[in-house]
């Protein structure tokens, strides 16, 4: 999903690689850029699931304004993954309405 | 509470233009805006301008972001990110929320310049990931450096849809379609015949029926829609697609205008010719009071900049009114022509010139051989290497007659004027103008009939770019393979930015026809 080379803009600047964990699970991304980005490269399109319907959610606006992307970054609900940058460690869940858990 | 000369909401392309303005007149200017990076839309604009020169035609948008930024920073405007403005209160203050904190600021003016958001459609499935706006998928392409999909379908054959259509072909996405349930290409010809002739079909009078998938989108059936706007049974078709990204117009953000009491008409605030409302020391530049192109909103954040200088007292009378008379000249001109506000709903059938308009442009995207022979700049069976310039709308723009030393392209003092070719001049094949023209719309063309071939020369701004000796096959203008072709030269310069001038040998026949090239 990544642009090696684009035809006018070049190779995209970007920062190190490091390492982050999706629902449990490592998974690389460049440093600084959005959550968002760094989890689609990584074929993730699921970011979470509505509170009264269960519907999947993901990138719609990409610019901090749908909600649509928020999932559950270092214990914190509600993060809005397309504009918060990426850091080592950090630990990313689903959000199952406001909370990481699938309610059963 | 902190006090500024001038607050200007929004460092897009407005927003930075008013506080360059400001500044430069010497007033103490602030700019706030909630995004991480200054320049709103201008640095997802990889395409080259329209206008002329003094609208800067031919710049890339994101390289007019740089110098606005570099321009901002010499004048000591001070621009301040991850700043929301929550409100706008009476004797202009404001509260501006960043991260946590609250702060209070005063402005002695304040210039609203929150530009647009993107408006939504629905349709069952309308909520599964993989359907995005076209705004997200310039942000992921041209920002971060990511495909937002493999495999997309373009909601939308607005400017918007048909700029970003180009540029996820650029990214290296397919593009399958793109539809519009209106019957008529809503943005420039131009634009759309660029995407055409890669092959990319558009399907007017169409609409999303549906977007299928669990998780996420895996496909999408469009319908044809009657003059009731309903889908036409037996009329469906479907794509395997993984993206679905809509472009169905912007609407002006004026939520802020309106809190701060200024008086609105319609959607927009009502504004005097340099952006002041309603309301005392308050001005609205660029998208927020009407949805215009970059460049005007250029040109409206200067003016309005400069009223706030001249009311404070920083600029004498007539230094004011002389900045305001050349900048209103130069917005005039970017709003006439087909695609103008005064333009705004009217069907037009013919040019400004009296020339009958292309159907086959404004329902499929490309020119239809039988549409070519009136305009004033297509030519052929000439001898040694011509111009043929594909423009055939009335748009601002006249970068192609700029490019050519020799003048054989003409516009003349209007800018929306078609191209005319010069007979008087000659031609010497240099592919200035192929390179120059914003709608990628000229190429050159030299038809040897001893050798029963022809050169076709076109732009090209894809990768990986075709090399000498390259075998293909040519397109024609709605991206159909047409014959055998083989790539003889391909010409880069550091004044052509980035746009390559690729040539190709063809059969004569397919002269007037061959103008893209696939590789086999
Ligand atoms: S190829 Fe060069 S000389 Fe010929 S029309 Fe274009 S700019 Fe002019
Ligand atoms: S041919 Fe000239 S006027 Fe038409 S798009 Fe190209 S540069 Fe602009
Ligand atoms: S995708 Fe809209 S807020 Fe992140």
């Amino acid at each position: 999903m990544r642009i090696k080379e684009h035809p006018i803009l070049g190779a995209t600047e970007k920062g190190a690689t490091v390492t982050f964990e999706f629902d449990g699970k490592p998974i690389q991304g460049f440093e600084g850029e959005p959550i968002a980005v760094a989890l689609r490269a990584a074929g993730v399109m699921v970011h979470r699931h509505t509170m009264k319907e269960d519907r999947p959610r993901g990138i719609f606006c990409a610019i901090g304004r749908c909600t649509d992307c928020v999932m559950i970054v270092d214990g914190k609900p509600n993060i809005r993954t397309c504009v918060t940058p990426l850091k080592a460690g950090m630990k990313v869940e689903t959000q199952y309405g406001v909370t990481a858990k699938k309610e059963a | 509470m902190e006090r500024y000369e001038l607050i200007v909401v929004g460092a897009g392309p407005a927003g930075l233009s008013a506080a360059i303005e400001a500044a430069k007149a010497g007033m103490k200017t602030v700019v706030f805006d909630e995004n991480a990076k200054p320049g709103g839309q201008l640095f997802k604009q990889i395409h080259k301008f329209f206008g002329s020169k003094e609208h800067k035609a031919k710049i890339r948008g994101y390289n007019i972001g740089e110098t606005l930024l570099r321009e901002a920073e010499t004048c000591g405007v001070e621009v301040v990110l991850n700043a929301t403005v929550a409100g706008v209160y009476e004797g202009r203050e404001l509260t501006v929320m960043q991260g946590d904190s609250i702060k209070h600021f005063k402005g002695d003016s304040i210039v609203v310049a929150t530009g647009a958001s993107e408006n939504m459609v629905t349709f069952p499935g309308w909520t599964l990931p993989g359907v995005i706006g076209a705004g997200a998928a310039q942000t992921m392409m041209n920002l971060h450096g990511i495909k937002p999909g493999s495999r997309v379908l373009m909601l939308g054959t607005g400017n918007v849809g048909l700029v970003v259509s180009y540029q996820l072909l650029q990214a290296g996405c397919e593009v399958v379609a793109l539809v519009d349930a209106s019957k008529k290409i809503g943005g420039y010809g131009v634009h759309a015949a660029k995407v055409a002739r890669t092959g990319v079909p558009f399907y007017l009078s169409h609409t999303i029926v549906a977007v299928h998938g669990e998780d996420c989108v895996k496909g999408v059936t469009i319908g044809e829609v009657d003059a009731a706007w309903q889908v036409i049974p037996g009329s469906e078709k479907t794509f395997d697609v993984d993206t679905v990204c809509l472009a169905v117009g912007l609407s002006p953000m004026a939520q802020l205008v309106k809190s701060a009491g200024c008086e609105m008409n319609g959607i927009v605030p009502a504004v005097d010719a340099y952006g002041a409302t309603s309301v005392p020391g308050i001005y609205a530049a660029g998208d927020v009071s009407g949805i215009e192109e970059a460049s005007s909103a250029m040109i409206e954040g200067r003016i309005a900049g400069a009223a706030a200088a001249y009311q404070a007292g920083y600029l004498e009378k007539s230094d004011f009114e002389s900045i305001v008379t050349a900048h209103e000249a130069s917005l005039g001109s970017l709003r006439e022509g087909m695609f103008g506000p005064k333009q705004r709903g009217r069907v037009q059938t013919v040019t400004e010139e009296g020339i009958v308009l292309s159907q086959s442009l404004l329902t499929k995207g490309y020119l239809d051989e039988s549409d070519l022979a009136h305009f004033p700049s297509i030519q052929h069976g000439k001898t040694g290497v011509y111009p043929v310039i594909e423009c055939t709308q009335n748009i601002p723009c006249n970068p192609c007659q700029d490019a050519c030393v020799k003048g054989c392209i003409l516009i003349g003092n209007d800018i929306t004027s078609l191209p005319v070719i010069n007979a008087e001049a000659t031609c010497t094949g240099c592919g200035m103008c192929v390179a120059s023209c914003s709608g990628q719309a000229i190429f050159l063309v030299e038809e040897k009939p001893l050798e029963s071939t022809a050169y076709v020369s076109f732009p090209y701004e894809f990768l990986p770019l075709p090399e000498k000796g390259d075998r293909g096959i040519a397109l024609d203008r709605s991206g159909a393979p047409i014959c055998d072709a083989e790539i003889t030269a391909v010409r880069t310069g550091k004044a052509m930015d980035q746009t390559h001038v690729v040539t190709m040998k063809v059969p004569l026949d397919y002269a007037s026809t061959a103008r893209f090239f696939r590789r086999r």
